[in-house]
């Protein structure tokens, strides 16, 4: 092997031949060897730094063992508990995670023990609420509402204007997002003749100036408020709608179900229209959160929504 | 152009050797990989442009990315093994294939058509849902008769040889050949729900299950694409370079080395999960101790092409080679980094992942791949390449290809981790996770841009295969005088 040594400039070969191929045996490179050494001496300091090596039922903790760790986690029942044990991945994540939480703590709690009102014109809290309300809003809310809240027509309600179908007021926007809310509108085409339903949607378009058939729209008006169609008595005989209920304002040119003013034209305007009020609408789901989020947060949330999306009212 | 001396080993005919059926996995290696990458483009581009599902459930992102990862390392990588391993085993041990052509060709038949099987049963959304080894256990069984067949074929043709002893590039096949029979049989070990059903439980659960999809996941990268890929290297590299290997001491070496390291390592990619802590440290200690011994196949490759360095200027096959050699080496450095604890805290769920694959995978594995090819083509075939301009076009393509794709990765991985773990003065996550997202479209479109350059260097490899087989003949020719490659 030694001989090897002297021999790097004009190496033999081993003396076979495969298919042509021979081969050299040049010792090993020294920086290769040392690196590979090197590799064992820092798999060795890992393994007295770390949790390591299973013995028994147990295993050794590693010298970053010597100093604990204390967590506070939730247990599967829910029940918040105190830990201090070794060091360990999971702990180390767990305790990072305390540390920020405690952070928010602090104004998590002046959110909690103020009122809307107070926590709108605090400035610094306002800060917070921004800060916390744009990651909450965009991990949970934004998948429907989009990322800036403008919501998305035939899915989900624009949360940046001023009209809000189940109320905008402070209360109103926190029991949609604690309770969730359901929209509902029924089909007509068992009840209406379509000529009929052509009447009521020239109505409809009428009430927010778009064109219409303004013959067929009178007639629309009186379908409106009949007992026959009975459309008054979740729109309102001013066709302006009820946050209790969350029926639609029919007046304010918001559209989010038929998508007026996506399409042009006459005809294809009124085709949309025609459509709800033929198939109803069942998908106005708006989820629970209460249980999902802390009180907290949607108490962060409906001030979020309320004052940095849109004005509420 | 680089003139291979083969006049030496003027001894491969189709009366001794069967060149059939390594023509034929030689072929399907080009089909697949042009498949394969194309449905790799195709995904990059709909995480870059969703509207590219179009809603249909087929082609979304999910079905496609297994279609995508069997056609590139078990259609690709997996004929490219067989075709190069059946070329190698019969001309380093002077013998035909053992079993007679009726093995072999059930290895070749079997093998396609579970890979086109598993593919077209992903696309209907049949998986067992493990990472690599998504194929149903009907298929699993395929796949291991085929396994079987290929493990017999491999021994009995080593033990029919002519040759005193058994040529290196043989025990880094036969390694994988045996390590990919034991990962595929535990990682699969599963009841079906009933006996006429796809569906089926694993043996294991939990974290146990876990820890055997990694000890297989790792494994297969160890074996079938870094064991098995080596093999051809230790091959394809002397012989294209018309150079002694560099270190028969070294060979050994850290060919024991790697095959007893690999196994321990796979854990690492469960840091940072339900894992048990002293588990992923193991893992990640048996991973850096990989470094050298992987570095070890670099080194003996490279090194073999001294005296002969200018062959790098003159000859894309040769310069595919030891690019392909470059890449292993610098992510075989990467991997060991990332499987350390606090490294992987940063990298651990991003694309930091996915460049390091790729890096491996197009670098690597591809490039090697690409240079055996293009030196084994001609000699199948009686003939030299229909185009040398255009394996060197090939060769540009490819490594810009790689190179675009992994910066994107690196790029937007790292910003990833960072944006994930950043909060501000509140102790509020400062990023939603769709911001990080956004954050990575430009990445996306990059990735993808790095895809089509490596896509259409792969067909351009086609058509000149295609060229070059119409114009060679597979008669046996008593000298094999192939002057050009």
């Amino acid at each position: 092997m030694s001989q090897d040594k002297a021999t790097t400039t004009a190496p033999k070969t081993m003396g076979h031949s495969w298919d042509g191929i021979e081969e050299y045996n040049n010792p090993l490179p020294t920086w290769w060897i040392w690196g590979f050494y090197i590799t064992f001496i820092f798999t060795v300091v890992y393994w007295l730094l770390y949790p390591a090596w299973p013995i028994g039922g147990n295993y050794t903790k590693g010298l970053t063992g010597l100093h604990t760790i204390t967590y506070t986690a939730k247990t599967v029942d829910g029940k918040e508990v105190e830990k201090t044990t070794h060091w360990n991945m999971r702990s180390k994540f767990l305790h990072e995670m305390n540390e920020m939480e405690a952070i928010q703590k602090q104004w998590f709690d002046k959110v909690a023990s103020m009122s809307y009102d107070d926590v709108a014109k605090d400035a610094e809290l306002m800060q917070f609420v921004n800060s916390a309300g744009k990651t909450l809003f965009s991990d949970n809310c934004a998948p429907c509402h989009q990322a800036g809240g403008q919501g998305k027509i035939g899915f989900a309600p624009n949360l940046t204007d001023d009209h809000w179908q189940f109320g905008g007021t402070y209360d109103e926007i926190h029991q949609t997002i604690e309770h969730g809310r359901r929209g509902f509108m029924p089909a007509f085409k068992e009840v209406l003749e379509d000529q009929q339903i052509t009447q009521l949607a020239n109505y409809v378009l009428s009430l927010s100036g778009e064109p219409h058939d303004a013959s067929l729209a009178t007639v629309g008006a009186q379908l409106f408020k009949s007992e026959e169609a009975g459309c008054y008595y979740c729109h309102g005989a001013d066709a302006k709608g009820n946050t209790q209920m969350g029926s639609a304002n029919l007046t304010d040119k918001i559209w989010l179900w038929a998508d007026v003013d996506g399409k042009a034209g006459q005809e294809a305007k009124l085709a949309e229209v025609k459509r709800v009020i033929t198939s109803g609408l069942d998908r106005g789901v708006m989820p629970t959160w209460g249980g999902r989020l802390k009180p907290e947060q949607i108490k962060l949330l409906t001030v979020y929504v309320h004052d940095s999306l849109g004005g509420g009212r | 152009m680089a003139t291979a001396s083969v006049s030496t080993a003027g001894v491969g005919t189709s009366e001794q050797y069967n060149y059939d059926i390594i023509r034929k996995f030689t072929i399907m290696t080009l089909i697949w990989g042009a498949i394969g990458m194309f449905v790799g483009v195709y995904i990059a581009s709909e995480l870059a442009f969703p509207f590219l599902n179009f809603d249909t459930p087929y082609i979304t992102f999910g079905r496609l990315r297994p279609v995508h990862t069997s056609g590139v390392i078990f259609g690709f990588g997996g004929s490219a093994l067989f075709a190069t391993s059946y070329y190698v085993v019969q001309r380093t041990c002077q013998t035909r294939l053992f079993g007679g052509d009726g093995l072999a060709n059930f290895t070749f038949w079997g093998w396609q058509a579970a890979i086109a099987l598993s593919a077209l049963g992903y696309m209907f959304g049949y998986t067992q849902a493990r990472e690599y080894a998504e194929m149903v256990w009907p298929i699993d069984l395929l796949v291991l008769l085929v396994w079987v067949s290929y493990l017999a074929i491999y021994v009995g043709t080593l033990l029919n040889r002519k040759q005193p002893h058994i040529y290196v590039a043989n025990w880094f096949y036969l390694a994988f050949i045996l390590a990919t029979a034991l990962l595929h049989i535990f990682n699969n070990l599963q009841v079906p729900v009933k006996l006429f059903s796809l569906e089926s439980y694993s043996l294991f659960s939990g974290t146990q299950d876990a820890m055997t999809q990694w000890w297989y996941g790792h494994n297969a990268v160890g074996f079938f694409l870094t064991a098995a890929f080596l093999g051809m290297m230790y091959y394809f590299v002397p012989k294209q370079a018309g150079r002694p290997v560099y270190s028969y001491r070294l060979s050994i070496l850290h060919f024991w080395a790697l095959i007893f390291l690999y196994m321990w390592a796979g854990a690492h990619h469960l840091h940072w999960t339900a894992l048990p802590d002293w588990t992923g440290t193991l893992a990640a200690t048996f991973s850096i101790m990989l470094l050298l011994p992987s570095w070890g196949g670099m080194i003996n490759g490279i090194m073999t092409l001294s005296g002969a360095w200018d062959k790098l200027r003159t000859d894309p096959v040769i310069r595919f080679l030891i690019v392909a050699l470059s890449f292993y080496g610098m992510s075989t450095f990467e991997g060991p980094m990332m499987s350390l604890k606090d490294v992987n805290a940063l990298s651990h769920y991003t694309d930091w992942t996915v460049g390091h694959v790729h890096s491996g995978a197009l670098g690597w594995v591809a490039m090697i791949t690409f240079g055996s090819l293009y030196h084994m083509v001609p000699r199948l075939w009686n003939t030299p390449m229909y185009s040398v301009r255009l394996v060197n076009v090939h060769f540009w393509l490819a490594t810009i290809g790689v190179l675009l794709y992994i910066t994107a990765m690196w790029i937007s991985g790292i910003m990833q981790g960072l944006m994930w773990r950043a909060f501000d003065d509140f102790g509020n996550l400062q990023y939603s996770f769709v911001e990080s997202v956004a954050a990575a479209h430009p990445f996306y479109v990059m990735r993808a841009v790095g895809g089509i350059f490596f896509l259409t260097g792969m067909i351009l490899m086609c058509y000149n295969m295609y060229k070059t087989i119409r114009q060679g003949s597979t008669a046996a020719h008593a000298d094999l005088n192939v002057a050009a490659a």
